[in-house]
């Protein structure tokens, strides 16, 4: 007995000393120099696998009687009064977990300053007009019988290190996304089916072709951007670890050196001197902070402290209580004119915040239960009282997108004795002792709600507190944002306060969200009727688990229709659809961004567009130096200057 | 009939003579009896109704809706509103509410908007509101009163279970000994507050607010009972080298019988001085879970989630953090002090000094 202890013991440990070597091992292994690659040739053999996609010509064979255009009348962005120099210091929540833009972790915040905000695309979306500007192209010619946009290359184009971008750039970029090692679904699928064949003319000029000649198809042709091929040759099954921590070569203004990462503590951008487009109609005035410095700041409280001190230059102050409270009007450092606020009204998709109801759950694929719950959220008062009258109700899942959002939809209003008649309906009538509705087989009316934003959760506990007035009890999850992520992708919510990021698009999409594809395997018969051994399908944008077979039909319409006329009415179909199923309860939005930043920091005149996302999206500010030695000096000697509070109402809803 | 005996009596004589501690204790008691009626002085219930010649009690039965009362609507009475109503009207009806006459979850806001409110006598909101305008004062008791019993329940699970593992272990020793203490050099040095995370992240939140902090308790029970073991098994291998075990064993006494008749009286003195320390712990503990959002679901009450407001709003809201952190340090001392007077009083050196 106790000889078989010993050895159980010592075995034990030796299995965990063994253990701890094996990660020894591991680690030492992986720091030793990667094995070479060169994929020239496995990209090379699937051109010519795919002869009907990569096509290879010569200027020759370019249709006769092309239009070329290339935006010029449109006007500038940014301000003439903008000068280059000066660091813009800002907070990075957390730091971003590669510098790949493409792949595992790589969604996150930080993209926006290594690609979508920052890279180069062939054309790009003016903020004012919606319409394109070029970028990488110099002149596009849509052919719409044909379903193909002719694009010329700027010959001046190159890579920040020198390289020249060329045709081949964009030929590898459709290699690239489709490939299997970049590990990324979504671009796979993306790039392998909304594209039809791109053609390489010579180094300068291509076009390319789409499926259909949807109303917005020279847009999806032109926002596209190039992937530096020389720099890419190593990619292969072990893609994701060997790019990590690489800073790929970019057509953009910044580049992210490597000194300048210090993991998990800060990062900085540096402006290229000698950037090809420095000198554009379009890019002159912008990209204007020879820096951007991010440091890692986790708790909004601190970095308003470090915004207040001026070790940050500007703080989001779209919440009330930071608007209203924490920097009021009159506080000393606005009053002295040394911090500035203003509010920024735009108009664009709205992100359609509110309950996702996951309907395969049981009761809540009731739609008097539905119902009953959209009548039973008072988001009138958590916009009233909460967010102090600033946001608005959302109406609809797809709210701001012009014409194609739905003109007279109303989002249902709290209504107690509506809420009642519609969980009676769904046999709920009596009250429990603690007020909660039961039905007669002493169920209670009781719902799980999911959220994964920390800073939201006061929203939710007033939404409980009003929804018990009805007889409805809402139990309150906080999650973490990836593990809340998790839960409703693999369509484990009861209901989840949710939203999704909205582009800056022509029209709404429909299919993610509410097709029955993404909502369960083979959903419906042939005829029509509800398949009784469909199996719930995860992983999809899908939260409601949305399946009507009416639905599946318009959507199918409204892919497949060229009509611009005819898509708008397909999708405010589709939208009273939605609205009558009662599975999404439309929450509220912001028509505006709100912004304090210290005086030195200077936007264009008027800022902000109307189609603008944010104060630096565009990236128009810049920093004058002088006033900021100005600033802090006079801050010292305490002289005040003038205060500005400023709203930019121009594009009020 | 239970009678103490004289050793005991003399500590216990011995605990009321160090003023400071017996002071603490009766404050903690006195504390733990207002907690106990809670309902009756911090509550947005009526205490008592008068309502067309009938009496109600409306405290601690069910819900009345507003309709009992003459009201329009189903849902529960709001009877602030009804007894300003009744003042009004004039009549025989009258609403006797509590001290302070919210609970910790509604979202009183007397200037209309969701804001923190300083301290104020005539809103009824002595120690302000929090961010979403709840009564901190009805918030931090109901949250004392959670991490108070808490820390009763942990601490009386964590001793049934030290005291166990760690008289077996020092009273059979041998192989059963090594096992264990290997078995807990291991145990212990599993991060406690990981497993809290990982364990909070996979219950599903239909489960009852009761049953999680009840597994609240088991997590941290599971990984807090080792500390106590080690003392036990010293004192236990101590006592069991006495004549007096020795004596016992040849009488013919059962194991079981020697170790909760002779042995566990005779080494109470080293589990009483640690149990004030053990609640100190665990009122901590669930403080900064809470801090860090692992503890209890929102919107329950707690110290930590009012600390963390606290903190978010130290400039604009400063009354929440003094409340809260008051509250904390006045309630850590009390128990500190009792632990350190009781500590004094089994001390058995006081009483064996050779002149």
């Amino acid at each position: 007995m106790q000889i078989s202890v010993y050895r159980l013991v010592t075995g034990a440990l030796l299995a965990l000393l063994l253990a701890a070597c094996g990660d020894a091992n591991e680690q030492a292994a992986s720091q030793a120099a990667e094995p070479q690659r060169d994929n020239t040739r496995e990209v090379a053999d699937y051109y010519a696998a795919n002869p009907e996609f990569f096509g290879f010509r010569t200027p020759a064979d370019l249709p006769a009687g092309l239009v070329w255009e290339n935006g010029d009348h449109l006007p500038e962005i940014g301000s003439p009064q903008a000068t280059k120099g000066g660091t813009l210091y800002g907070r990075l929540q957390d730091f971003p977990r590669t510098l790949r833009t493409i792949g595992p972790d790589s969604n996150g915040s930080f993209r926006a300053l290594l690609l979508d905000d920052v890279g180069m695309t062939l054309a790009k979306v003016h903020p004012e007009n919606l319409e394109l500007y070029p970028g990488l192209a110099e002149a596009w010619s849509v052919d719409w019988e044909n379903k193909t946009v002719y694009i010329k290359l700027d010959r001046n184009a190159t890579y920040s290190d020198g390289v020249p971008i060329t045709a081949d750039d964009y030929l590898f970029m459709f290699w690239f996304y489709r490939s299997a090692y970049v590990n990324a679904p979504w671009y796979n699928n993306f790039y392998g089916s909304q594209y039809t064949n791109i053609t390489r003319y010579d180094d300068h000029l291509i076009s390319i072709s789409m499926p259909e000649a949807k109303p917005d198809m020279p847009n999806r042709a032109l926002q596209i951007q190039p992937i530096p091929r020389h720099f890419y040759r190593e990619v292969g099954d072990d893609f994701t670890e060997r790019y990590q921590w690489k800073f790929a070569p970019t057509p953009g203004a910044y580049i992210v050196r490597e000194e300048d990462i210090r993991k998990g503590r800060s990062i900085a951008l540096t402006r290229l001197d000698n950037w090809w487009a420095k000198d554009k109609k379009f890019y002159r005035y912008r990209f204007n902070p020879d820096r951007i410095q991010l440091n890692v700041i986790r708790d909004t409280p601190k970095v308003f402290e470090a915004f207040k001190r001026g070790d940050i230059d500007q703080f989001s102050l779209d919440l009330a209580e930071y608007w209203y409270q924490k920097l009021p009007d009159d506080d000393p450092d606005v009053q002295a004119g040394y911090i500035k606020k203003a509010v920024f009204f735009n108009e664009r998709p709205r992100p359609p915040l509110g309950l996702w109801i996951n309907t395969s759950q049981p009761l809540l694929d009731n739609r008097d239960v539905r119902l009953g719950i959209a009548y039973a959220t008072n988001w009138e008062l958590v916009i009233e009282r909460f967010f102090r009258g600033d946001s608005s109700r959302l109406n609809t899942g797809n709210d701001g997108f012009g014409e194609f959002s739905h003109p007279t939809l109303k989002a249902r209003e709290f209504d107690i004795e509506q809420a009642q008649k519609y969980f009676a309906a769904a046999g709920f009538k009596q009250r429990g002792p603690d007020g909660i509705l039961v039905n007669d087989a002493g169920q209670r009316l009781a719902f799980t709600l999911s959220c994964g934003w920390e800073s939201l959760k006061d929203v939710l506990t007033i939404l409980k507190q009003e929804a018990a007035k009805a007889g409805l009890d809402f139990r309150i999850e906080m999650l973490d944002g990836t593990a809340s992520w998790k839960k409703v992708q693999e369509k484990k919510h009861d209901i989840a306060f949710s939203g999704f990021g909205r582009f800056l698009e022509m029209y709404p999409r429909y299919w993610e969200h509410y097709h029955s594809d993404n909502a369960y395997d083979d959903a419906f018969l042939p005829d029509g009727s509800t398949n009784p051994e469909r199996k719930l399908k995860t992983q999809t944008n899908n939260l409601e688990a949305f399946a009507v077979y009416e639905m599946d039909q318009l959507i199918d319409r409204y892919r497949a229709s060229e009509d611009r006329e005819e898509m708008i009415e397909v999708s405010h179909r589709m939208l009273e659809l939605h609205h009558d199923y009662a599975s999404f309860v439309p929450g509220y939005y912001q028509g505006f961004f709100r912004l304090g930043y210290w005086r030195w920091v200077r936007y264009p005149e008027g800022f902000s567009y109307k189609y603008s996302d944010g104060p630096n999206e565009l990236h128009v500010l810049w920093i004058d130096t002088a006033a900021k030695e100005e600033t802090l000096a006079a801050r010292k000697a305490g002289i005040g200057f003038e205060p500005s509070i400023t709203v930019y109402d121009q594009w009020a809803e | 009939m239970f009678r103490l005996n004289p050793q005991t009596l003399k500590k216990l004589r011995r605990f009321r003579q160090i003023k400071r501690g017996y002071y603490s204790f009766l404050a903690l008691a006195g504390l733990l009896v207002l907690l106990g009626l809670g309902e009756l002085l911090i509550n947005s219930r009526a205490l008592l109704v008068k309502y067309d010649g009938q009496l109600y009690f409306p405290t601690y039965t069910a819900f009345h809706p507003g309709t009992d009362f003459g009201l329009d609507y189903a849902y529960e009475t709001n009877y602030r509103e009804l007894q300003r109503q009744f003042e009004a009207e004039g009549g025989d009806n009258w609403v006797l509410m509590p001290l302070v006459p919210y609970n910790p979850y509604e979202n009183h806001a007397p200037g209309g908007i969701f804001t923190p409110l300083p301290p104020s006598a005539d809103t009824q909101h002595y120690l302000g509101t929090d961010t979403t305008s709840r009564d901190i004062l009805a918030r931090l008791f109901y949250g004392t009163r959670i991490a108070l019993l808490f820390a009763m329940a942990f601490t009386a699970c964590v001793y049934l279970v030290g005291i166990s593992i760690g008289c077996a272990m020092g009273y059979f020793g041998g192989v059963f000994d090594l096992v264990f203490q290997r078995v807990i050099e291991i145990w212990s040095n599993i991060p406690f507050l990981y497993m809290v995370i990982i364990v909070f992240s996979v219950i599903p939140s239909s489960v009852s607010l009761a049953s999680r902090i009840g597994i609240l308790l088991i997590v941290m029970v599971l990984f807090s009972w080792t500390g106590m073991t080690y003392y036990m098994r010293t004192e236990t291998y101590k006592e069991k080298s006495r004549d007096y075990t020795a004596a016992a064993r040849i009488i013919g006494a059962s194991n079981t019988r020697i170790i909760f008749r002779h042995i566990l009286p005779n080494v109470l003195s080293t589990l009483v001085t640690f149990m004030p320390f053990t609640i100190v712990s665990a009122i901590s503990a669930i403080t900064a879970l809470d801090f860090l959002g692992f503890g209890l679901p929102p919107p329950t009450s707690s110290l930590g989630e009012l600390l963390k407001q606290g903190t978010a709003n130290l400039r604009t809201a400063p009354w929440i953090v003094i409340s809260a952190f008051s509250t904390l340090v006045a309630l850590l001392t009390l128990v500190t002090f009792i632990g350190e007077a009781v500590r004094e009083s089994f001390d058995p050196k006081t009483f064996s000094i050779y002149q």
